[in-house]
């Protein structure tokens, strides 16, 4: 019998008590030495070929009868009232079907990041201001071009330093000042001035990151088809049900009549939750027209206008007692929030639990700008924060005369600092250990102490701490088909981490079936039960267990079914690999016996049970990082990058490491390459391409050893599974940035390292 | 974009004729189709000058290097001869854009590739694209000029072209009246304010060919970029020289990615002539090669960075 609970879930830091429903008993964990054959071994994503052939259709693929295409029309001033919007042109190009704009758009109220559909109401430049459809996208964005646009200009403020001037000028008029909420957010534990004044040393860093681009592979979009008064959106989304329920209710119609999908999708690293304009833009023409509408951003509009990780100004003080224990953390920090902030990341989050220390003060602020806004991205606030505290770090270990490494391993924290609970695993010990062995950390030299060739090496590290252990709600249902196949479904999405890959492991796990005889559906509101957002690392440590016990429930129906055609008892039968076995003795295959039975489908259903009340569920790691700076140029190579996380269970190596890989590639793009340039006068962005956004190129990456630390966490879930999405971008960035002070033996404090910056550097030395 | 009509011409022969202001040839089209696309160019007229056989070849004879305007960057970069006997300009080649991008890129069309500058690029109707203000000279510059020539401050963007200065290369251009020989010393010019363009080819002109002379027994390209590849140069310096008894002749040095066009640092290539250039007079000729270099507000890194791949250049020629 379905049961009710409340149970704690935490998001990127967000705390929240849910009400879930969890069906049947909750399963007992794997155990941390229990043998599995399939779950932990490596396979290769059941929908790899799909995806690299081009067979796999993503959003942008989908191709309706009587399609038409939406191009998004981007404002061109950074703060301005639109005076005049002239579309007659536009609309007079052959096989444009409408255009709408503010003045014909449907009046829905949106919070977030937008007050309306489309406004005249302009406050940074990219901002959709109207939408062509017609019979193609080029057709479409040829009429684009022809729309007049007037602007009554207003002052605008593009820099976030600027913006906290009293004087500033105001991105939102009616607010007192630029900081989100009017106000910074305080957070405080113990006194830190008495912190301070029980300090040996002290050590103070102020570091700047730079706003970084999402990029994802595919863009955001969707495509909306109406069939009667049933709507179909295919959306590229991290969330399929969450974008069915804004949908429903922004458009005003029943749940059951709104069916969201997004089977295959090209990436979100955060910034894709439901939400956004385009998808209602889209539902309603689609409506009015009576016929489908493909409404995806390009590359340049992705850039502008749905989101990024903002930049940060950071203060970091930390206070030390001479054998190394921290007394005291200072930490103050802004982050930019563009035109429109919903939330502010948690900046001050690796400063306030990486460590243990009973004096902590943070002071945060999200500052408002004339710029594109913010969205989360992987591990939002982490990545950043974790760049300040670990220059902090290897500052103080540097005025304490120690070695950096064990200055973190005398502060690992025994209980986490903000829930005040013991953690369910932290084996950072292991981590440390592992991951120095690996990159060689004796070879890491004195800061200064370098040669003066043309090239300098050195070796940094830094340590990592996130969440992502999942919850409820999260369901799943299994069928086993009459040839002895087996179907998981469940609403939830995979954004191209592998979901699908993992699921289907623990099914044929749980259900003793090889793995080629199961296969997943995801990403079909109307063809699988609720699945959470996959966002805070969460899917697998939802997920996994919800399948395993959708897996076990269908296994216990299988095993009543041969009991009775066998008349055995039911708790002697086992299957494995397919085959059902009483004790030892073969009796048939699954296929065999489904084959038997005809035209029947067997059915188990699942569900994620509460987590834990009494421990903190977190994964943590460290990684180190070994570089070389070109003297002469300026460029940073980073030479090797050593990762060694615990995501608890890990269910599939092969996945695992592409999430770290993943991760860090792209935390070296924060590190060296990456960040968004605005002319601040203007307040234009110059490079939202391809072409002066730099990501990382695969010349760049450098060998990379993940080490499996593979610690089932038997306190966070059934499965013992934590997630790996963000944890292996977290420390990168910073590891690399101590990494290149200990070369240089000047510290570059603000990121991307460029080679503009470390030559200026060189001339200052 | 705007409508236009697509030529195909099957030799070189037929193009002139079709040339005028409004038709542009086409090559590889790495860098007109996606001019065309932002509406920056447009004109009526394509000719597609792709399968123009006569003009993609690679000749080395005893007169030095003959390359069709057609050969393609990969091309040049992967032909024996030139990767031996003109070094710079296969790594100048080599170093370009991506393995992609070099497959389509013709040396021609390289030649004449336009200023990659953001504004120009983006949404501004900046001075080079015949406005009133550079918006580059007091916005962001980080990639633009530390030599002042005109009232653009862009950067000349190709790579191959300093080598082919460093290795004293002219261009055959032929147009209706016939055919010309011009350095591509003196075919890269600043803009004008009646020629908004980073070269002084005339719309009815077409390149055919490129002849390098005899080259010099070693020469160099270095290119500093902001990430391992596919970037523009930060700055990039072509060193070519004859060394003969351990010292250094016939020097040319051709900086890269500071000016409108690339330059000839004359004053360095005196000071090392004739030369044994130990570390010292290579540090002392980047620092010449420098001295009229003046920043903008956010590239000062690039006098550094210079003066470091001048010095780093003639060191690594003198290690042959
Ligand atoms: C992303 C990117 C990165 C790049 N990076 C680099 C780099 O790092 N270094 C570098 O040097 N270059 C770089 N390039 C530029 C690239 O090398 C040039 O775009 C290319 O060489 C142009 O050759 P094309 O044949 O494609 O010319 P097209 O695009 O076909 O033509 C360019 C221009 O030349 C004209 N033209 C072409 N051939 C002739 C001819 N024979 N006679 C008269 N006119 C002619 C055309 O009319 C047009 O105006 C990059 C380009 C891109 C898109
Ligand atoms: S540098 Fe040249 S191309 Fe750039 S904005 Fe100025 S005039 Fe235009």
């Amino acid at each position: 019998m379905p049961k009710v609970v409340k149970t704690t879930i935490n998001v990127e830091g967000r705390v929240s008590e849910q009400f879930a429903i969890v069906e049947g008993a909750e399963l007992p964990p794997w155990g941390e030495h229990e043998e599995l054959g399939i779950v932990g071994y490596p396979a290769p994503r059941i929908d790899g070929a799909a995806r690299v052939s081009g067979e796999a259709r993503y959003t942008y693929d989908v191709q309706l009868p009587g399609m038409v295409y939406g191009r998004l029309v981007r404002a061109k001033q950074a703060s301005a009232k639109i005076t005049r919007i002239d579309v007659r042109k536009a609309k007079a190009v052959r096989g444009v079907v409408d255009v709408m704009t503010y003045e014909n758009v449907p009046d829905i109220e949106m919070s977030g990041r937008q007050t309306r559909l489309l406004s005249d109401d302009v406050r940074f430049a990219g901002q959709t201001i109207a939408v062509v459809v017609a019979v193609d996208p080029y057709v479409a964005a040829d009429a684009a071009a022809l729309i007049e646009v007037e602007y009554a200009e207003r002052p605008l403020v593009a820099d976030p330093e600027a913006a906290l001037a009293a004087d500033a000028v105001k991105v939102q008029p009616d607010k007192p000042n630029n900081l989100l909420n009017g106000k910074p957010r305080i957070k405080e534990r113990g006194d830190v001035a008495a912190g301070f004044a029980a300090a040996d040393e002290i050590a103070a860093v102020t570091v700047r990151t730079p706003t970084a681009l999402h990029n994802a592979f595919e863009t955001h979009g969707c495509v909306a088809h109406w069939e009667g008064d049933q709507l179909t959106i295919y959306e590229s989304t991290q969330h399929t049900f969450g974008v069915r329920e804004f949908a429903a209710k922004k458009l005003e119609l029943p749940m059951s009549k709104v069916r969201a999908v997004s089977t295959f999708m090209g990436g979100g690293f955060g910034a894709k939750f439901p939400g956004s304009a385009y998808t209602l833009i889209a539902a309603t023409t689609a409506k009015r027209l009576r016929r489908p509408v493909h409404l995806m951003y390009d590359r340049e509009g992705e850039n502008l206008e749905t989101g990024n990780r903002g930049q940060t100004l950071q203060q970091v003080k930390i206070g030390a007692r001479r054998d190394g224990t921290l007394t005291a953390i200072e930490y103050s920090g802004i982050s930019e929030g563009g035109a429109a902030m919903g939330w502010l990341p948690m900046l001050e989050g690796p400063a306030s639990m990486m460590y243990r220390c009973p004096n902590f003060r943070s002071e945060t602020s999200g500052v408002l700008t004339n710029l594109g806004p913010m969205a989360a991205f992987r591990a939002p606030g982490f990545v950043e924060g974790m760049v300040g505290l670990e220059a902090a770090m290897d500052e103080l270990a540097h005025k304490l005369g120690m070695d950096p490494l064990e200055l973190r391993r005398k502060n690992i924290p025994d209980t986490d600092q903000l829930e005040e609970k013991p953690f369910s695993s932290l084996p950072l010990d292991e981590c440390y250990t592992r991951g120095a062995a690996a990159i060689g950390w004796e070879r890491r030299s004195q800061p200064g102490s370098q040669s003066d060739g043309r090239y300098r090496r050195g070796i940094g590290m830094a340590s990592q701490i996130w969440w992502g252990g999942g919850g409820p709600p999260a369901y799943a249902e299994m069928l086993l088909n009459s040839d002895g196949t087996a179907t998981v479904m469940t609403g939830t999405q995979d954004l191209g981490t592998g979901t699908r890959t993992i699921l289907a492991q623990v099914a044929a796990e749980e259900l003793g079936l090889p793995l080629e005889q199961v296969n997943v559906t995801v990403g079909d509101t109307l063809q699988g039960p609720f699945g959470p957002a996959s966002g805070g690392s969460v899917t697998t440590g939802s997920m996994t267990p919800a399948v395993r016990s959708a897996a076990n429930d269908l296994r216990n129906n299988l095993c009543d079914i041969v009991a009775q055609m066998r008349d055995i008892p039911q708790n002697e039968i086992e299957i494995r690999g397919g085959m059902i076995y009483r004790r030892d003795q073969e009796l048939a295959s699954v296929r065999e016996i489904m084959r038997k039975l005809g035209d029947v489908m067997l059915q188990g259903t699942g569900s994620r049970g509460p987590n834990p009340d009494d421990v903190s569920v977190v994964t943590s790691g460290a990684q180190f990082a070994e570089v070389e700076v070109d003297t002469v140029t300026g460029l940073v190579r980073v030479l090797k990058i050593v990762a060694a996380h615990d995501s608890g269970r890990i269910m599939n190596p092969q996945t695992f490491n592409s999430q770290i890989y993943g991760g860090i590639i792209q935390g070296m793009g924060l590190a060296l390459t990456e960040q968004r340039i605005v002319d601040t006068e203007r307040g234009a962005v110059l490079n939202p391409n391809l072409e002066f956004y730099k990501l990382p190129t695969i010349a760049d990456v450098p060998q990379i050893e993940n080490i499996l630390i593979d610690i089932p966490d038997t306190k966070a879930n059934s499965t013992g599974a934590k997630g790996a999405g963000e944890p292996g971008i977290i420390p990168t960035a910073a590891a690399i940035a101590n990494a290149v002070a200990d070369a240089l033996g000047v510290r570059v404090g603000t990121l991307p390292i460029t080679p503009p910056r470390v030559l200026e550097a060189l001339d200052a030395q | 974009m705007q409508p236009f009509i697509h030529i195909d011409v099957a030799n070189s022969e037929e193009v002139i004729p079709l040339l005028d202001a409004r038709s542009r040839p086409l090559a590889g089209g790495t860098d007109m189709l996606p001019l065309m696309k932002e509406g920056i160019v447009a004109p009526e007229r394509l000719i597609n000058i792709k399968r123009a056989g006569d003009l993609r070849y690679i000749r080395a004879d005893e007169d030095g290097l003959h390359i069709g305007a057609l050969t393609t960057l990969d091309e040049l970069d992967r032909h024996p001869d030139v990767r031996r006997d003109y070094t710079t300009l296969a790594q100048a080649a080599a170093e370009a854009a991506s393995p992609q991008l070099r497959n389509m890129a013709t040396l021609g069309g390289n030649l004449l590739q336009q200023a990659r500058c953001w504004y120009y690029r983006g949404d501004f109707h900046c001075w080079l694209k015949g406005g009133e203000l550079c918006h580059a000279r007091d916005g962001r510059n980080e990639y633009h000029a530390i030599f002042d020539q005109s009232p653009c401050v862009a950067v000349y963007p190709s790579d191959p072209p300093a080598a082919l200065m460093a290795l004293e290369a002219n261009l055959r251009i032929v147009g209706p009246q016939g055919a010309r020989l011009v350095p591509v010393a003196e075919f890269l010019q600043p803009p004008s304010a009646e020629r908004r363009t980073l070269h002084t080819l005339a719309p009815n002109e077409l390149i055919v060919e490129v002849h390098v002379p005899k080259g010099p027994s070693g020469s160099v390209y270095l290119k500093a970029m902001d990430r391992a590849t596919w970037a523009y140069a930060l700055a990039s310096v072509a060193v070519a020289a004859n060394i003969r008894d351990g010292r250094a002749h016939n020097v040319r040095i051709v900086l890269g990615a500071v000016s409108n066009r690339p330059i000839r640092a004359l004053a360095a290539e005196e000071l090392v002539e004739g030369q044994l250039i130990t570390p010292e007079l290579a540090r002392r000729a980047g620092e010449t090669a420098l001295a009229a270099a003046r920043a903008l507000e956010h590239n000062h890194y690039k006098l550094p960075l210079t003066r470091n791949l001048v010095a780093q250049a003639l060191r690594d020629i003198m290690a042959g």
